[in-house]
């Protein structure tokens, strides 16, 4: 089918931009967290600071900086 | 009996037409094979037609052009030049205009000449020559009604519920496959593929390789859905013939996609031509609050692949099926899906061939 090489096959449409290492890092923490079964706000942010990740401000995540940096990184 | 009922159906239907963007006879065949007119389709995303930019596809088997103006407003003409057929998405875009590149002649989103270059005052000056389609800029994609003669009157452009519901938080996909759109509607009224294609993906891992359907009529359409098992694996899908064609179905997401409702997908296919399709999906989730930002940064870094992983599977079926495998098959029971959807879009086919020859409908 000659038109086949010409079709639309994009894996990443929401981010144009390359993930980076600091997105990849707290995304895959976040659904090890929700993976145990943690499925709250405090639980994510006790979680997330147990894992030893920090806020891009380099202090301990809370409620007001994760969901900062969430609605950054989100839309 | 001998009456007359092989004499030419324009006899007692008015005069034969032909379907908008196409210069021969079709058949109820070639109107299922490219696709069913008088409905709204999705035809690209917005954000690949940019301001001042126009961009060529083909769609239902005809050539469009589609051009953003300077308002933001998007056009959708038919690829073909009033004077001589040249396609008008080669020349060039003026704002609101296209101007044809081989004389010069320029077609407003009207699809109405406003000016003969070579010829001015020329009676083609005014005249609306080319099929302009109506278009709607809705969940981030460019619908048009697409009208199977000159006097079809578009219907009210209505999206599907999910896509409405301010609680409902969604991303558009869009994807080309090499493979006929009638089989993208098979495949997602045949939710039993998920427990087997789908089997090593992130949301179609649990649940009975085995079950007994059922149809469920509605008012706009049909289920159709497991009686033993729901909310475990692909477990139903809903039709609905509303404005447009589109299929709605839920699949539930693992724990470690966080907490929220279930992942909700609203799919549609638009023929591109007899054998390639352009296919539309939202992917959604009821979510609000935190869990709504949580669940769009994971969707972005983390579920768009997995997502598209598992279309990629569906894709690479549909494209390895023979273009006549919808022919002596053995269907069992978990095909009652797509046996009504089959029948409904022969008989919709049908129809529009008759108004096409002029019969009584
Ligand atoms: S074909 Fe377009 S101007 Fe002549
Ligand atoms: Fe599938």
């Amino acid at each position: 089918m000659p038109e086949k090489a010409a079709h639309y096959l994009a894996p990443d449409q929401t981010h144009p931009e390359p993930i980076s290492p600091y997105e990849t890092k707290l995304s895959g923490s976040i659904m090890e967290v929700f993976g145990r079964g943690t499925h709250d706000l405090p639980g994510l942010i006790a979680g997330l600071n147990e894992l030893g990740l920090h806020a891009p401000d380099g202090q301990a995540w809370n409620e007001h900086n994760f969901r900062a940096e969430m609605r950054r990184l989100g839309d | 009996m001998t009456t007359a009922t092989t004499s030419a159906p324009t006899a007692t239907g008015g005069p034969k037409k032909r379907a908008v963007g196409v210069r021969k006879d079709m058949t109820a065949a070639d109107i299922a094979a490219t696709g069913l007119r008088d409905r709204w389709y999705p035809i690209l995303p917005s954000r690949m037609v940019r301001p001042g930019e126009s961009k060529k596809v083909t769609r239902l088997s005809v050539d469009w052009v589609l051009f953003r103006d300077p308002r933001g407003t998007v056009h959708m003409l038919e690829d073909r030049c009033p004077h001589r057929s040249a396609p008008l998405s080669v020349g060039q875009h003026l704002g609101d205009r296209l101007a044809c590149k081989y004389h010069g002649v320029q077609v407003d989103g009207s699809g109405t000449v406003v000016s003969v270059p070579g010829m001015p005052g020329c009676a083609l000056e005014g005249k609306q020559a080319t099929v302009s389609l109506q278009v709607v800029e809705a969940a981030d994609t460019i619908f048009a009604f697409v009208p199977l003669t000159r006097d079809s009157e578009p219907t009210p452009f209505v999206l599907p519920d999910r896509l409405t519901d301010e609680a409902v938080s969604w991303f558009p996909n869009f994807a080309e496959w090499a493979g006929p759109w009638r089989f993208y509607m098979d495949n997602v009224l045949d939710p039993m593929h998920g427990a087997f294609l789908h089997r090593d993906s992130h949301s179609m891992f649990g649940g009975d390789t085995s079950a007994r359907f059922r149809i469920r009529e509605t008012d706009r359409g049909f289920f159709f859905e497991k009686t033993d098992q729901v909310g475990v694996n692909f477990d139903w899908v809903e039709y609905v013939r509303g404005s447009m064609d589109y299929v709605d179905l839920e699949i539930p997401y693992a724990p470690n996609a966080g907490p929220g409702g279930v992942f909700g997908i609203v799919g549609m296919a638009t023929p591109i031509d007899a054998d390639n399709s352009a296919i539309f999906h939202w992917r959604t989730r009821r979510v609000a609050g935190w869990e709504r930002e949580v669940w769009r940064f994971l969707y972005r870094t983390r579920l768009e692949a997995r997502h598209w992983e598992v279309l990629e599977q569906d894709r690479e079926v549909l494209e390895a099926l023979a273009a006549d495998a919808d022919h002596e098959e053995h269907l069992y029971q978990h095909d009652l899906g797509v046996s009504r959807i089959r029948r409904i879009y022969r008989a919709d086919a049908k129809k529009q061939a008759a108004i096409l020859a002029g019969a009584p409908v």
